[in-house]
């Protein structure tokens, strides 16, 4: 066994390490020694068994806590990858690799290796052509190049979560969970009391748009839950319709759910209550449907989507171009307005 | 208020209202601010006589402060802006009174406003405030026969008056009325002089009295604006609310029961005067007998009384918080809202302490007084369903596949067969409960719960709605011109403060090309802003962080502008389309022509003049929508 080449301990060590312990596990000197393969703790004799290791890209050289070198073990297939390339290659390679899924971009590379740019460039081009790494696209910096390992995922800060396509929000998709996410909020907000007909006529007069007609006579009411109703939806319930509904290719995590949510509560539809703990929306279903159904189509006249309207809005002057230059006996005055007339005529029919 | 646009459409007002001599008089003073008589002759170019006159009637419908200085003896004399904007809110006013206090109380709160004020034996003089026939005794007032309609007599106010024998006509007790709503006020030799001038004079007399005299210095100060503030309280001091108000509640308000109640507020019933004062009686039997003898007391003739325009304020604030609530409330819910609205109106007295709007954020919240539940509970008219409006606190039923709920039948019965009977008084304070506190939820937080001495009681917190409102007016005019986009990012910047564009992005998940565009239209519409944070000495535009925001306060000010602008240029505009067809109008408007259109006018021409009304009526309805604005902005 004393006689044993370095060589042999150093695969003897390899193999125990694979066997007995993680694959991302940091090894120190000690949990070396540790594993009773080295005689007598023979420091000189192990450097040099890892040494041979590192060489053969089965190990890869780290500096652990307090500046102790560690080391890693990397599986044959990967080593046998490592193995073909060139030493710039492999330096290259190993800075992408430290960076993880966080990715690096390739400026950085070069500070790191020191590396002239078209080698850096030629090193690049034929890692990426071995499928060893690949280019990501980072929404923070979408003017720099950056490179991670093929085999990982971009990490949410460099995608954006899940609501970018490449680098770009994705508006659509947006769109579409929105809209989802608005009426199964509503179906949970609303109580819904269906209403015979003979109540339902003096119904219509009164409940001044809650009331929606339904076809067959029956008209479906909804009616707001009593204030502390604890059946609204939380984030956790919409994250699990959201996923379950089929309209999402990937699984949408809770974070991404809330960050929609949080757009929604903006955009007037939903309100939180209790700090966000549950979500309520504000219209009701039917009204939800009906302004969903209507967006596509597009409708310009259509003025009834918009926040109640006020003077200002109606006003020929509010939407007025050129209101700030107004003045009577001005070049633009209130007698030679363009706007007035069509809008008197608008108004009035006539 | 002294502004450009202000100053142009109070002319305008003034003009339409009253004339060219007013308007002349009123420009002139606008243009000067504060004159004395020969100055103002010299300025305005009129004629001695007709400026007197002028100046005269205009004191008289409070257009023009005036002020004689103790030391020089000048007369000085002043524009009331405040008072010539209030003309274009005197349509809403009176609308207000006929809807809450019938049509005989907005006829006479017309004549006073048309009269400026008027001391109570004045009014009691004029005909058209005189009931017109005698035919029912009080015992055996016949409803049906009030409601018939009475030949119109008078021309303007016909169908107003019903006839109430042996009063002092219905004048004193309308009068009353009006004065326990705090709609009217007393007239004080204060309300004369401008608010500065008062000020002014009573720090001038306070300092002159011994012993303010010895204190020195910051004591000195002190005393004096506390001293100040009690003079000017005391002066300024109108109330004629005192001793008519029982239980909080002004004599003669209309308590919503029986059928009228159940309609809702959206249908207002428009009740002759005939039915309020049956009801008022009725109240009346219920009340002490000392209190009942106050009724039949008529006003004081000597008073001289006015419109008073802070209250009426807060009661058209209080509508446009029940056309809030009414945008996602069951008619229920609004229904006891405004009996929580009412009630608090009668307590309060302006819109706010502060002359101006606060700055955001530096107003601290104020709270109206606290309605108790019992007395509301009370109030709410007992037929009124409040059950069937509220869902369950717990849904059972399952959700089948579709996510729609099944609904069983048994569960919806039981609901209705108990919500149509009256249900018990002790259930009643607990569901009007269930309805403050639905308005209490958020967003808008119409209401809030407070225990005063171990009672539930419910408040409005003013100072929040207010803001809400404005908020509101602002968020709509952002939606019209820039689209819903903008809508999102500009309430993310009110709810996150200052944001570079990144964060921005994060926040309202919108693309950056949509992002700057919008951002872009709405900064040169003055409604977003950038500031830049250098991150050097420099001042690269490499190294400097750009935030946006969103500055209410600053928009609200500059919208107000534009909102006065707009006004003016809806009156000018009229005006211009009345001189198009001045020679037609002019027809029309001979005393011949004049009522018997029918006959003198031709087909064309009636159709014409039909036309001619309509616009006129968009018009002036367009200029009331945007006082609208103006008082979410600038008054409430």
């Amino acid at each position: 066994m004393a006689g044993g080449s370095p060589n042999e301990l150093a695969s003897q060590i390899y193999d125990a390490c694979v066997k007995d312990f993680p694959t991302d596990k940091l090894f120190y000197q000690q949990d070396l020694l540790g594993l009773g393969l080295v005689p007598k703790g023979d420091v000189s004799l192990l450097l040099r068994c890892t040494q041979l290791l590192v060489d053969q890209k089965l190990f890869r050289l780290l500096q652990g806590k307090n500046d102790r070198l560690a080391w890693k073990i990397i599986s044959r297939e990967d080593a046998e990858k490592l193995q073909n390339l060139s030493p710039d290659e492999s330096l290259v390679y190993n800075v992408i690799h430290s960076t993880g899924r966080s990715g690096i971009w390739v400026r950085a590379i070069g500070n790191r290796t020191n590396l002239h740019k078209s080698i850096l460039d030629r090193c690049l081009k034929s890692l990426e052509g071995k499928n060893y790494i690949k280019s990501v696209h980072n929404v923070k910096f979408p003017s720099r190049k950056m490179y991670m390992l093929a085999g990982l995922a971009p990490s949410e800060d460099v995608t954006g979560g899940a609501w970018f396509t490449d680098g770009v929000l994705d508006g659509n998709f947006i769109n579409t969970v929105a809209g989802y996410i608005e009426y199964t909020v509503s179906r949970k907000s609303w109580y819904e009391a269906s209403v015979d007909a003979g109540r339902s006529a003096k119904r219509m007069k009164t409940a001044n748009g809650v009331a929606v007609k339904q076809e067959g006579g029956t008209i479906k009411e909804f009616v707001p839950f009593p204030a502390g109703y604890q059946g609204y939806p939380t984030v956790a319930v919409i994250t699990a319709e959201v996923n379950g509904s089929g309209i999402t290719p990937v699984r949408l995590g809770e974070e991404s759910i809330t960050q929609l949510l949080e757009m929604l509560c903006y955009d007037n539809k939903l309100v939180p209550l209790n700090n966000g703990e549950y979500y309520k929306s504000v219209r009701n279903p039917e009204a939800v449907k009906m302004r969903q159904s209507r967006k596509p189509v597009g409708d310009e006249t259509e003025t009834v989507d918009l926040l109640v309207q006020n003077g200002m809005t109606e006003a020929p002057c509010g939407s007025c171009p050129v209101f700030k230059l107004c003045a009577p006996g001005g070049a633009v005055s209130p007698e030679s307005c363009e706007y007035f007339d069509p809008w008197l005529e608008k108004a009035l029919g006539f | 208020m002294t502004s450009q646009y202000a100053a142009e459409l109070c002319t305008l007002l003034v003009d339409d209202n009253f004339g060219e001599l007013f308007a002349t008089i009123f420009a002139t003073l606008i243009q000067y601010d504060r004159l004395t008589l020969p100055r103002l002759r010299a300025y305005s170019r009129l004629p001695d006589n007709q400026l007197h006159h002028g100046l005269a009637a205009m004191i008289q419908q409070h257009l023009v402060y005036h002020y004689t200085s103790y030391e020089e003896g000048l007369t000085y004399y002043e524009p009331n802006l405040q008072s010539a904007y209030s003309l274009v809110r005197s349509g809403k006013i009176l609308e207000l009174i006929e809807d809450r206090l019938g049509k005989y109380a907005a006829t006479l709160m017309s004549t006073i406003m048309f009269l400026g004020h008027a001391q109570v034996s004045y009014l009691e003089t004029l005909p058209e405030l005189q009931p017109q026939q005698t035919v029912t005794t009080e015992e055996d007032e016949q409803l049906d026969e009030d409601h018939e309609p009475k030949p119109e007599v008078n021309g303007i106010n016909g169908e107003g008056e019903d006839p109430l024998p042996q009063q002092p006509f219905l004048l004193h007790p309308t009068l009353k009325v009006l004065a326990a709503h705090g709609y009217i006020h007393r007239v004080r030799e204060a309300h004369f002089q401008s608010y500065a001038d008062n000020v002014l004079d009573c720090e001038r007399q306070i300092k002159a009295r011994p012993h303010v005299k010895q204190l020195k210095g910051k004591k000195l100060e002190e005393k004096v604006l506390e001293l100040t503030a009690e003079m000017l309280r005391e002066r300024l001091d109108g109330d004629l609310t005192r001793g008519l108000m029982f239980n909080g509640v002004p004599r003669g308000a209309k308590r919503r029961r029986g059928a009228g109640g159940t309609d809702g507020p959206n249908k207002k019933a428009r009740v002759d005067y005939a039915v309020d004062d049956d009801e008022e009686e009725e109240e009346e039997n219920e009340w002490s007998d000392d209190e009942m003898g106050g009724d039949t007391v008529p006003m004081d003739a000597g008073i001289t009384v006015r419109v008073n325009y802070e209250k009426l304020d807060v009661a058209l604030r209080n509508r446009r918080f029940l056309d809030l609530a009414e945008q996602d409330c069951s008619p229920a819910t609004i229904e006891v809202y405004d009996n929580l609205l009412r009630r608090i109106e009668y307590q309060t007295k302006e819109c706010r302490d502060s002359a101006e709007i606060p700055r955001e954020g530096e107003e601290g919240e104020q709270y109206s007084a606290p309605v108790s539940l019992a007395v509301l509970a009370e109030d709410v008219d007992p037929l009124l369903d409040l059950t069937g409006s509220i869902g369950p606190m717990e849904v059972s039923q399952p959700v089948n596949k579709r996510g729609k709920r099944l609904l069983d039948d048994d569960t919806n019965g039981a609901d209705h067969n108990e919500s149509n009977g009256v249900s018990s008084g002790a259930n009643r304070p607990y569901e009007v409960d269930q309805h403050l506190s639905l308005l209490a939820q958020p967003p808008l937080n119409l209401t809030s719960k407070r225990m005063v001495h171990g009672l539930i009681s419910w408040t409005v917190e003013f100072r929040h709605l207010a803001r809400k409102l404005r908020h509101l007016e602002l968020e709509r005019m952002i939606e019209a011109r820039y689209g819903d986009v903008a809508l999102r990012v500009v309430r993310v910047l009110h709810a996150k403060g200052k944001l570079d564009e990144k964060r921005l992005q994060e926040i309202s998940l919108l693309p950056f090309k949509d992002l700057r565009q919008v951002l872009a239209s709405m900064q040169s519409g003055g409604f977003v802003d950038l500031q830049e944070v250098p991150r050097d000495a420099q001042r690269q535009p490499s190294r400097t962080i750009y935030l946006w925001f969103y500055d209410p306060d600053r928009i609200r000010s500059s919208i107000l502008e534009d909102t006065y602008k707009a006004m003016s240029r809806c009156l000018q505009r009229l005006r211009f389309e009345r001189s198009r067809l001045k020679e037609f109008l002019e027809k029309t408007e001979r005393s011949d022509v004049k009522g018997n259109e029918e006959r003198y006018l031709s087909e064309a021409e009636l159709t014409l003049l039909d036309q001619w009304r309509a616009k006129e009526a968009l018009l002036l309805g367009e200029v009331a929508r945007l006082d609208e604005m103006v008082a979410v902005m600038r008054d409430y």
